[in-house]
């Protein structure tokens, strides 16, 4: 039977709203004024009929008058002296690191256009994340520095530089004040010999690490419990069972590429195929890319995280600890209580988490975390991660410090404390104080501008470095490309000054490696050039107990929570696409829709629908939002089911000020609202809201495309699923017979087909940037993503559907029949559960060209601009194409996209690549597609041809796994797979094979070259209640 | 134009090579030394040395004219040998860089004395040229000849014209004489003529009707044309001449063109790959000793100073050649896949001859183009055509082995062309 259970994108479309129900009549979002210039009205309109004829007589005329003209003349500039490596048409790859995960750069003619995953980088080294595969375009930002600048001299030269800082830096030694060098966690072992050298140069220098978004919680709790100051390293593919307290870790928290990796190997086909899938609970106030993929998702609320946390100790230990009780959570203590069981029985085989970044909270998740067993198991102490090691109340006591007068240099390394410091006016006050101010930022920021040197910074493309991501791991960074403008990497910089022997940073990163890691190793320096990563064997990871006493944690932990118990309880989050803010100049992340929320180009406060009813406010009303501190910021609302009732959310790092112009002025800053208590900062705080009366339309991507209710998501449970593979995929009591009118297609050599593992896409979006850069696909701004003309390749449709009564079915039926949490909400009854809009449950569904076999674009097109190949394909040519949008109209999925403007070349579009600097990041294999022409997946096709020709040179067959998706590549999940159909041993054949396969609108037999394998959710609880 | 000023060129050439030859052959003896040592100079010394200029070896005709001529032999057949018996000069001399002097054992002393007659002499320039003009006025003999043959025609057509007017005057002085009156023919007047030839409607529709065929043809040319652009041949900032370098000198055209049996652009060559002869190689004989002022633009692109051999950085700028052969943005073409993948097939299509470069097949004679210019369309249906007949050599590549199995239309017995396995596909040139 097929589920016929509800599934909407957004609330208009559940409800559907009259303006929905009208805006999905057409095709396209605007209205074609057809009628209006044809009518008698019509002639006496700004533009009336005539006037409109002959300016298209004598546009036709002009048109083709222009186009007589004789071919331009191109030049061809070779090099004077080539380098040796380079062979102009043929891209080099160079190992190199971002954010300490080691990647491969692909570069064409001696320019980096491509970031891909290094796969000796260990087992969960598989993709790589969204802000990775855009950080490319940072390389190549025109709102970048070009010369240093000294004081009011905006061209300064290194040697003025260098002397200026010199003598001040003596200066500030002999009198005595101290010396800081302010940064962001440093993984690099280099940077932090350069740091040492430095401050053995100046002893009166400190280093500050603070983060905008912090982890000292976990650091210090991990001191006090154990005795050891470290962010641990998680073991999620080793968990069965993973308990998450609002910590995203599927996104932002910690590595959340390498967790999307080790998480989905214990859920993706192969592991189902073995009988296998963990099971993951997330308790969370506002909806989390993660909380989306969990199995049970209860909201809760900020204030009661910590009952909660305390409630779950004492189920598990038995211990009868204060403070644990959610009086008005019925739903969340049953459902902890029950988790409690489970954890439990899977000891030593479960994790459980807190993104909180409290100390006394995360001593008790340690503490529940022992009691569980997971240390040894599931949490590694022993190798760290060393990528967070930021002190926040080191940072804070600078800004006292400054304050008080007491510093007299201060440097900041890849930091930004000017915008996302919670108290800006006591920083900026105190910066004032200091003598030497030096900014090694490659643009003028918010901190920057405060600064009297700014000693201008390579991009990590043009650095030489290293890092060391977690303990016995290292990676190297590699230049890729000459320095564009006249910059100097920061540790240079800070060797010259410190007067050391070794002024050329490559050759102190190359000693330092010489004279620690690689005699270890038995390795040289050109082995690390080429594998780009060394993994020493790691310690084996310690059991650890914790021993202490909770007295004088729990307390601390209800006082923080009836703190937040008033108000409207205020949740400041990293969001998937703009994490901290650093990055926030780069396009292809503002446009990078919210994996919830769909948003683009904006931030905006989360409220629960039931809430917004309840406070009056209606989707998109600007409200001000005011906390006690008396920081005040509009923003629009979102509905956002899923949301904890009584709780609001706002995503940090947008509103930045000063970055360029793709991010100034998008969105609000919410890094005020964050709050300093108890030695850590606080990411949770309470505020009013007020009603503006003002309402702006968010540019979402979500309700762009109806699917008529169609049943196009399949899910079953776990349960389900071991009884029967096939169940929920429709073809559970085998396939309908099916009858072709048309003709097969031939597909002799390669049939190029691809299989999506809906249980494995987590919805982070790695692959629509990824998709973006390998494509040329662009950028087209806020508002045209209002006006619904994104132009993403592939985007990623993230479906509700609703939970009959969630958790709480769970400790009610316990282990019967019946007892998958999700049971179904019908079309009939749904209406009745319209109360429990917070407990819905989502699906990520990939969504791109379907490459049918019977194509209804094909058919439709006027002039044979998309065709069909003899691989499987469906080919667009640009060229031939007039623009009808006759396809678009015509394709099922949705997946076509028309360009309205010339985008990489229109000053309209000013934000990103309308300059020839940035041009540079294209890449010169895809043709970039002028106005008027429909564009759509073209399945890599550049790829593909690639791989042909390169086994065709080496005269050897084609191999499974030679060509690989840009999207595919990108994927942690592993969740897209793609290959030759027709090759029986190829991955994908296999994955089609899988009973979980079925085919998106299956029944109306376009034949679509992509499959998809169910959603299957792991909700059914093994323990009594 | 450029034929004609050729020609002349050519004729004024070999009769001032007639003229020099038969003086020369009275000085013979004498000359005969500096030719001979000029041979021998090329073949030994020249990829080191030069006349007048240090290269990687010191000048040769500054350097000799001061020394001993016995020393010098000694020194060319193995200077090492005088190094090591304690020749103080030779000991000096052997501190020359950057290079050490190969040994030439096998040159017997009247050849190095030739060798040494020609570089104290210096480069005769009128021998040279006559040598070198000698090479060329072979080939140049057959167009020569052509036009010889049409000045005839139309010398004889015009003495014929002559011959006929003093025919005609002749009978009518004959006719006179005998007395026999004769009545010019009655001039109509032109345009009395036009007006009846106005009024007759077959010879109006006949013009018209030639009127529309060649207005017609000629529009229904230039449309196809437009955008076609066979035989373009825009003028270089460096007259490099293809037909001296691959057809003279033969060099192979992955010499220069090293991408193009790798990558999808066959690439331009660097400067670097120009100096790899060009350093020494300076045409100086042309010039009258001075650098020909064509190498002078690979040194200034550089910034290499010849005399002290050194590069300045600062003083580099780039050649910008003007590119020839221009296929559309959104088109994809790989020179790899098609010289190297499809070599055979492409050979067997355009018939090329086995000790032709694959390349021919699009880029023509190459081998004899003085200023390269676009040998062929490069339309769509140029290529389409080809992908349409030609057909691929599959054997011996095991890439194809399993599509080949697979395919239909093959175990039929059809020919294999590109189109048969979806060469003809929009995507696969258009993405």
């Amino acid at each position: 039977m097929e589920s016929n259970k509800k599934y909407w994108k957004g609330l208009e479309e559940y409800k559907n709203t009259p303006d929905f129900v009208e805006i999905n009549k057409n095709e396209f979002a605007e209205p074609l004024p057809i009628e209006d210039v044809l009518n008698e009205a019509g002639l006496s309109t700004v533009t009336p009929r005539r006037d409109f004829l002959k300016a298209l007589g004598f546009g036709l005329g002009a048109v083709t008058l222009a186009a007589c003209q004789t071919a331009p003349v191109h030049k061809s500039i070779p090099y004077l002296i080539r380098p040796e490596e380079v062979v102009p048409g043929i891209p080099n790859y160079y190992v190199s690191s971002f954010n300490g995960q080691s990647i491969i750069v692909k570069t064409r003619e001696g320019r980096p256009i491509k970031i891909e995953p290094n796969l000796n980088a260990g087992p969960f080294n598989r993709g790589t994340d969204a802000l990775t595969q855009a950080s490319v375009l940072d390389l190549y930002d025109v709102s970048k520095l070009r010369d240093p600048i000294l004081s009011k001299n905006e061209k300064a030269s290194w040697a003025e530089i260098d002397a200026f800082v010199k003598s001040e830096l003596t200066k500030s030694q002999s009198s005595g004040k101290k010396i800081r060098i302010v940064s962001s966690s440093i993984s690099s072992p280099s940077t932090l010999a350069v740091v040492a050298d430095f401050i053995a140069a100046y002893p009166a220098t400190q280093l500050v690490q603070y983060d905008a978004v912090s982890y000292t919680g976990i650091i210090k709790a991990n001191e006090n419990s154990f005795g050891k100051a470290v962010v641990p390293k998680y073991n999620f593919d080793k968990a069965d069972l993973v308990v998450s307290f609002a910590a995203d870790f599927l996104g932002t928290w910690i590595s959340g590429e390498e967790f999307t990796s080790q998480y989905v190997s214990n859920r993706d086909h192969k592991s189902l195929q073995n009988g296998k899938m963990s099971r993951h609970f997330q308790f969370e106030a506002g909806m989390s890319l993660t909380g989306t993929n969990a199995d049970t998702r209860v909201p809760v609320k900020l204030s009661e995280e910590g009952p909660a946390l305390i409630t779950l100790y004492n189920a598990i230990t038995g211990a009868n600890l204060a403070g644990g009780a959610l009086p008005n959570n019925v739903t969340a203590d049953k459902a902890l209580k029950l988790v409690a069981k489970e954890l439990i029985q899977n000891k030593g085989k479960s994790l459980v988490i807190c993104g909180s970044n409290d100390v006394s909270t995360q001593i008790l998740v340690n503490a529940i975390n022992s009691a569980i067993g997971s240390y040894g198991n599931t949490i590694d102490l022993d190798n760290p991660y060393k990528r967070y090691t930021g002190n926040d109340a080191q940072f804070s006591e600078l800004i006292n410090e400054m304050n008080r007068g007491e510093v007299a240099a201060v440097f900041f390394l890849d930091s930004n404390p000017g915008y996302d410091v919670a108290n800006t006016k006591s920083f900026t006050d105190g910066l004032a104080k200091v003598n030497l101010k030096v900014s090694f930022s490659d643009r003028k920021d918010e901190t920057s501008t405060l600064c009297n040197v700014i000693a201008i910074n390579h991009n990590y493309l043009e650095s030489w470095g290293d890092a060391s991501a977690y303990e016995g791991s290292y990676s190297i960074i590699q230049p890729t490309i000459n320095p564009v403008f006249n910059s100097r990497q920061a540790e240079e910089s800070l060797l010259i000054w410190s007067n050391g022997p070794v002024k050329e940073y490559y050759q102190y990163v190359r000693n330092n490696w010489e004279a620690t890691v690689l005699p270890a190793l038995g390795k040289v320096w050109k082995d690390v050039l080429q594998t780009g990563v060394f993994i020493t064997a790691p310690k084996p990871a310690g059991t650890y107990t914790f021993s202490l006493s909770l007295a004088a944690v729990i307390p601390s932990i209800v006082a923080n929570s009836k703190a937040l118990a008033k108000d409207i309880e205020l949740q400041v989050y990293e969001s998937v696409p703009m994490r901290d803010g650093k990055h926030a100049n780069n396009a292809f992340m503002q446009e990078l829709p919210d994996p919830v929320s769909k948003v683009t180009w904006d931030n905006y406060i989360a409220i629960a629908p039931k809430f917004a009813e309840k406070l009056g406010y209606k989707e998109f009303d600007i409200v001000s939002i005011k906390d006690d501190k008396g920081y005040t910021i509009e923003l629009p609302v979102l509905i956002q089911p899923g949301q904890a009732q009584g709780t609001a959310s706002v995503a940090l790092g947008y509103g930045r000020t000063m970055v360029g112009k793709a991010g100034n002025n998008v969105g609000k800053n919410a890094f005020p609202f964050v709050s300093f208590t108890n030695g850590t900062y606080k990411y949770a705080t309470t505020v009013k809201l007020e009603s503006t009366g003002k309402r702006e339309e968010l540019a979402q991507t979500q309700t762009h495309h109806s699917f008529e209710g169609r049943n196009i998501i399949r899910e079953a449970t776990f349960t389900e699923y071991k009884k029967n593979p096939a169940a929920g995929s429709g073809n559970e009591h085998g396939k309908h017979k099916s009858y072709d009118l048309w003709d097969k297609y031939e597909k002799p050599g390669n049939n190029w087909v691809m299989a999506i593992d809906l249980n494995a896409c987590t919805g982070c979006g790695s692959c629509i940037v990824a998709c973006n850069v390998e494509n040329n696909i662009p950028v087209v701004g806020k508002d045209e993503v209002r006006r619904r003309r994104e132009m993403h390749w592939i985007r990623i449709d993230r479906y509700y559907s609703f939970n009959v009564d969630g958790a709480e079915k769970h400790v009610e039926e316990g282990h019967g029949e019946h007892s998958n949490g999700i049971n179904a909400v019908t079309k009939e009854n749904d209406i009745a559960h319209l109360e429990n809009l917070d407990n819905v449950s989502v699906v990520h569904q990939p969504m791109l060209c379907q490459h049918c076999d019977h194509a209804p674009c094909e058919t439709v097109c006027p002039v044979l601009a998309t065709v069909h190949s003899s691989d499987g394909l469906n080919h667009m040519a640009y060229n031939r194409c007039v623009g009808t949008r006759y396809c678009a109209n015509n394709c099922p999925y949705k997946v076509r996209r028309f360009n309205w403007f010339n985008y990489w070349n229109d000053s309209r579009f000013d934000n990103y690549l309308n300059n020839e600097f940035t041009q540079l990041v294209l890449n010169p294999d895809v043709t970039t597609r002028s106005r008027g022409v429909m564009e759509k997946c073209s399945m890599c096709i550049q790829r593909i041809q690639a791989g042909k020709l390169k086994a065709k040179i080496e005269k050897r067959p084609l191999k499974d796994g030679d060509i690989k998706m840009a999207c595919q590549q990108a994927c942690s999940a592993n969740a897209i797979i793609f290959g030759d159909g027709n090759d029986p041993n190829s991955e994908v054949s296999k994955a089609l094979r899988s009973e979980r396969i079925y085919y998106v609108l299956e029944e109306i037999n376009v034949q679509p070259g992509i499959g998809y394998m169910t959603k299957i959710r792991n909700t059914d609880t093994t323990v009594q209640a | 134009m450029r034929n004609i000023s050729l020609i002349v060129k050519r004729v004024l050439k070999s009769a001032f090579v007639f003229a020099v030859l038969s003086v020369l052959t009275i000085s013979a003896t004498r000359a005969q030394d500096v030719v001979e040592g000029r041979k021998l100079f090329k073949e030994n010394c020249s990829s080191c040395h030069q006349l007048e200029s240090n290269s990687i070896g010191p000048a040769l005709t500054p350097m000799l004219k001061g020394l001993d001529e016995a020393f010098a032999i000694k020194w060319i057949r193995n200077w090492k040998a005088l190094v090591d018996a304690g020749d103080k000069q030779a000991i000096e001399a052997s501190k020359y860089s950057p290079a050490e002097m190969p040994f030439f054992p096998r040159l017997t002393d009247g050849q190095i004395k030739n060798i040494i007659a020609y570089a104290k002499a210096g480069e005769p320039k009128k021998a040279a040229e006559a040598v070198a003009t000698t090479e060329t006025t072979s080939d140049g003999a057959s167009t020569f000849s052509i036009a010889g043959i049409v000045a005839i025609i139309l010398l004889s057509i015009f003495v014929l014209i002559i011959l006929g007017r003093a025919v005609k005057m002749l009978e009518r002085l004959i006719l006179q004489k005998q007395g026999v009156v004769i009545v010019d023919d009655v001039r109509v007047p032109f345009g009395a003529g036009f007006k009846v030839l106005l009024k007759n409607k077959r010879f109006v529709g006949f013009v018209v009707l030639l009127l529309v065929i060649s207005l017609g043809s000629f529009g229904w040319m230039g449309m196809w044309n437009t955008g076609v652009h066979t035989g373009y041949q825009p003028s270089q900032p460096i007259k490099f001449s293809h037909e001296l370098h691959a057809g003279t000198n033969q060099i192979d055209c992955q010499y220069c063109h090293q991408g193009a049996f790798k990558s999808k652009n066959s690439t331009i060559p660097s400067m670097n790959v120009c100096m790899n002869c060009h350093k020494s190689v300076q045409a100086t004989e042309k010039y009258d000793g001075q650098i020909s002022p064509e190498i002078q633009k690979i040194y200034a692109a550089l910034g290499y100073n010849p005399e002290t051999q050194t590069y300045d950085k600062s003083k580099e700028k780039p050649v910008e050649w003007v590119r020839v052969h221009n296929l559309p943005d959104f088109a994809y073409f790989n020179h790899s896949q098609h010289v190297v993948v499809g070599e055979a097939a492409i050979r067997k299509e355009k018939g090329l001859k086995p000790n032709e470069p694959v390349c021919f097949a699009c880029h023509g004679p190459v081998n004899t183009m003085e200023e390269i210019y676009q040998y062929s369309p490069l339309t769509m249906k140029w290529c389409i055509n080809c992908h349409r007949n030609a057909e691929l050599d599959v054997k011996g590549n095991a890439f194809y082995d399993k599509i080949i199995e697979a395919h239909d239309k093959i175990k039929k017995g059809e020919k294999i062309t590109p189109a048969a396995l979806g060469g003809l596909e929009c995507g696969k040139c258009h993405y």
